[in-house]
């Protein structure tokens, strides 16, 4: 194989040859910064202000005024705790039926099946409507007055309000409707994961002996652990991010907000406050961001960990 | 080091080339008129011609909020205006109630709009003003974007005048300053009632809150459902026990001051016994499924007939007669006293206002576009066609819905939710009032002292914090 010039692509002068390849990183790192760096640090100044997030408003330092409302004032500051649970509840129950239906959704279509690849289609296309599609694809279906699910639950003699009712169910809801909705991205990164496992290890395990249970725990599990981190943290990140299918689904029902829906809420007026708060909203996300900064770091350091283990 | 200088220099166009982008030096993404004719800003008769725009393309962006019977009225004039005036097209968007106030916020800030329908949560007007016994609220949204410079004052526009001088003064001033036009009330207080339905089962219409519970034991006894709801959307819940709500308290801002005050506390006395009937209203009342419909889904659901009562606000009027129910129905004042006197007053608010964003880049357009939809014929058309109550002392209610309730204007008061604004740091459970919306099957609570004893230490803590 040829070995490529250096100077093929950045000519022969020597300036370009070492100052080319920081140019090239230029538009990659300004787009960085404006629309990730620079947002998310303008967010922790404006934790610290009373921004309405309106054009030409004045925007008051008042040091940590929103923290001390969020974590310590009143009432409030109880149901925004709860809101901090219910959004550690609920990344914890995605992440891991996401992750479990997703796997056992793979080891069934990296199968020779008749029709996988329909069936590996119909898995992902939710993944492809956008989230107001979905949302009302499943309002409709769990509409309790003669809606599909409705009648399922009747032929069992089961009766149930679905989104419209008690906060419980309601949010357990939305966990299915969320695992329905991103499950197909799970599945197809277990998919890609499990393509690149060598068939020679199988083939040499099952002269061995080695039964289907033993092959999935000697072979696919240790071949599949980039694809087990890539998926745990990716599930673990959106799940906590989560915000949109509650909007959708719910709207503003007491006892069902997550931490992203209440910075939504706060920040364009959606909530029972009749105001614009964004300082207040970027205070909630700064506290958001911490969750899933802490539990990032811990499954990042544990995925580090069982990759060395496996991989090594 | 001359290379580290040009690197740097590059570095810097780039990053100046960037922000100038972001940045947009453009005052809004519309075609604006270039020389000609300002539009007139006055109007004469159901023609309205507001002299055109000399020939160049302009385009008026219009936000507004999803009511069928409005936007079907909007879509008509908005065809009406542009014909009067070539060259204007008026690009209208329709939202959510529900998203209103998010669109209002980003499109008004990036200066993407020209003319809105201030109509946020509670779609009010500029209502739940902060008052004097109040201490440490937030603004309310209105107030935030008046105080921001991004709404036009229209103080001095002649087609103001064609509004009754009260409702200039309680629904679009603020600190002396006229900001838009309110185009109309709406009851919130009352219920539709099914008179057909009552006749076939032999009822008369109840006139107190015995008697309707009367009449839904009858009802259901016959098959027929009591009361239907958009309980999948949750505010017409609370929305439809406003009633409820007057009957008990017909001094209103004696209540708001009150709570804030602590001489009236949601779990004791009259605010324990009217929580006890929005528990009766949400678990007993309206019927079974109702979770699942949403607002306009349940006037529909209504129109089918075979259910008594819906109780919410009077603008479903005009959405009713468009189901074309083949029943007699009528409005009336929700009866949620004992004391049929108590049942008298028929609550309610300023509904939507157009406003001007202040920087838009048409401004004659804008204001023509208001003025015509001030204009008296044009007025009494958006009246009929919505039902609204009237807020132009020369337009009358001929519809439906004005029929039945022209003669309850007399006892016309503003609901509480035009008043009540809750204490920072107050819990969720702090604005009882709603509270018709947190009963099983809704939400969690299933009886009455339960959740009066959580609203009142929830306002506390806002209230000591």
């Amino acid at each position: 194989m040829a070995i490529m010039n250096k100077n093929y692509l950045f000519g022969s002068s020597s300036k370009w040859t070492r100052y080319a390849p920081v140019m090239l990183l230029v538009p990659g790192v300004f787009l960085y910064i404006m629309i990730a760096l620079g947002p998310s640090l303008a967010t922790t100044v404006y934790s610290f202000t009373d921004a309405s997030g309106l054009r030409g408003a004045p925007v008051n330092w008042i040091g940590l005024d929103n923290y001390d409302e969020f974590l310590f004032q009143g009432a409030v500051s109880r149901d925004n705790i709860d809101a901090t649970l219910r959004t550690l509840r609920f990344s914890v129950l995605v992440t891991f039926i996401q992750f479990t239906l997703g796997l056992i959704l793979a080891l069934l279509l990296n199968q020779k099946l008749r029709g996988r690849t329909f069936f590996r289609t119909l898995f992902f296309i939710p993944v492809i409507l956008g989230v107001v599609i979905q949302g009302l694809m499943w309002k409709l279906f769990l509409q309790p007055r003669g809606g599909p699910m409705a009648s399922i639950f009747e032929t069992f003699g089961l009766q149930s309000e679905f989104l419209g009712g008690l906060p419980g169910p309601a949010f357990n809801w939305v966990i299915v409707v969320q695992i329905w909705a991103n499950v197909g991205v799970t599945m197809v990164i277990f998919l890609a994961g499990m393509q690149t496992i060598n068939t020679d290890l199988y083939e040499a395990a099952r002269i061995d002996g080695a039964g289907g249970w033993e092959l999935f725990r000697s072979i696919t599990w240790p071949q599949l652990t980039p694809a087990i981190n890539t998926n745990f943290l990716l599930n673990i990140v959106g799940s906590l991010q989560a915000w949109q299918l509650f909007l959708v689904l719910l709207g503003y029902k007491p006892g069902t907000q997550v931490l992203g829906y209440l910075v939504f809420a706060e920040g364009f007026g959606q909530g029972d406050s009749p105001s614009f708060r964004q300082g207040f909203a970027a205070a909630a996300s700064i506290v958001l961001f911490l969750l899933v900064l802490v539990i990032g770091f811990v499954a990042n350091k544990y995925v580090n960990w069982r990759e060395e283990r496996y991989m090594g | 080091m001359t290379s580290k200088r040009s690197l740097w220099m590059t570095l810097l166009v780039v990053f100046a080339l960037v922000v100038a982008a972001c940045g947009g030096g453009d005052d809004g993404a519309t075609e604006t008129t270039a020389g000609g004719d300002s539009p007139a800003t006055t109007s004469g008769g159901g023609d309205t011609d507001t002299g055109g725009s000399g020939g160049d393309d302009v385009t008026l962006r219009v936000l507004i909020h999803q009511n069928p019977a409005f936007t079907e009225y909007m879509e008509a004039f908005n065809a009406d205006f542009e014909a009067a005036n070539p060259g204007v097209t008026v690009d209208m968007s329709i939202v959510a109630p529900g998203d209103m106030a998010t669109s209002i916020q980003t499109r008004l800030s990036a200066n993407d709009v020209d003319v809105i329908d201030y109509c946020v949560a509670p779609c009010a007007g500029f209502s739940n003003a902060i008052q004097p016994y109040m201490t440490g609220v937030d603004k309310p949204a209105w107030q935030q974007l008046i105080e921001a410079n991004l709404i036009m004052d229209l103080t001095d526009e002649p087609f103001i005048q064609n509004f009754d001088e009260a409702t200039v003064r309680d629904a679009v001033s603020f600190d002396g300053k006229v900001y838009g036009i309110n185009m109309g009330r709406n009851a919130l207080g009352g219920m539709f009632v099914n008179q057909t339905l009552l006749a076939d089962v032999g009822l008369d219409i109840p006139a107190t809150w015995n008697e309707l519970v009367a009449a839904c034991e009858t009802l259901e006894g016959e098959g027929f459902a009591c009361m239907t709801q958009g309980g999948g959307d949750t505010w017409p819940i609370f929305v439809g026990s406003f009633g409820l709500l007057g009957a008990e308290f017909p001094d209103q801002e004696a209540l708001s001051e009150g709570l804030w005050t602590g001489e009236i506390k949601w779990n004791e006395g009259e605010a324990l016994a009217l929580i006890e009937k929005f528990r009766v209203y949400a678990t007993e009342m309206l019927e079974p499924g109702v979770t699942g419909l949403g607002h306009d889904e349940a006037t529909a659901r209504y129109a089918a007939g075979d259910v008594a009562f819906l109780p919410t606000g009077s603008w479903q009027g005009a959405n009713l007669d468009g189901f074309e129910p083949e029943f007699d129905w009528t409005y009336i004042p929700f009866p949620g006293s004992d004391d049929s006197a108590d049942n008298q007053y028929l609550f309610g608010k300023y509904d939507l206002s157009f406003l001007i964003a202040e920087d838009t880049p048409q401004p004659d357009v804008a204001k023509a576009y208001l003025a015509a939809l001030s204009d008296a014929d044009n007025y009494q058309a958006f009246v009929d066609a919505t039902g609204f109550i009237p807020t132009q002392p020369a337009a009358t209610l001929d519809s439906t819905i004005g029929e039945a309730v022209s003669p309850l204007l007399d006892n016309y008061r503003n609901a509480f939710e035009q008043i009540w604004v809750a204490p920072t740091g107050a819990g969720q459970w702090a604005n009882a009032w709603q509270g018709a919306a947190w009963f099983a099957p809704f939400n969690e609570f299933e009886d009455a002292q339960s959740l009066a004893d959580a609203a009142q230490a929830d306002l506390e803590a806002g209230l000591s914090g």
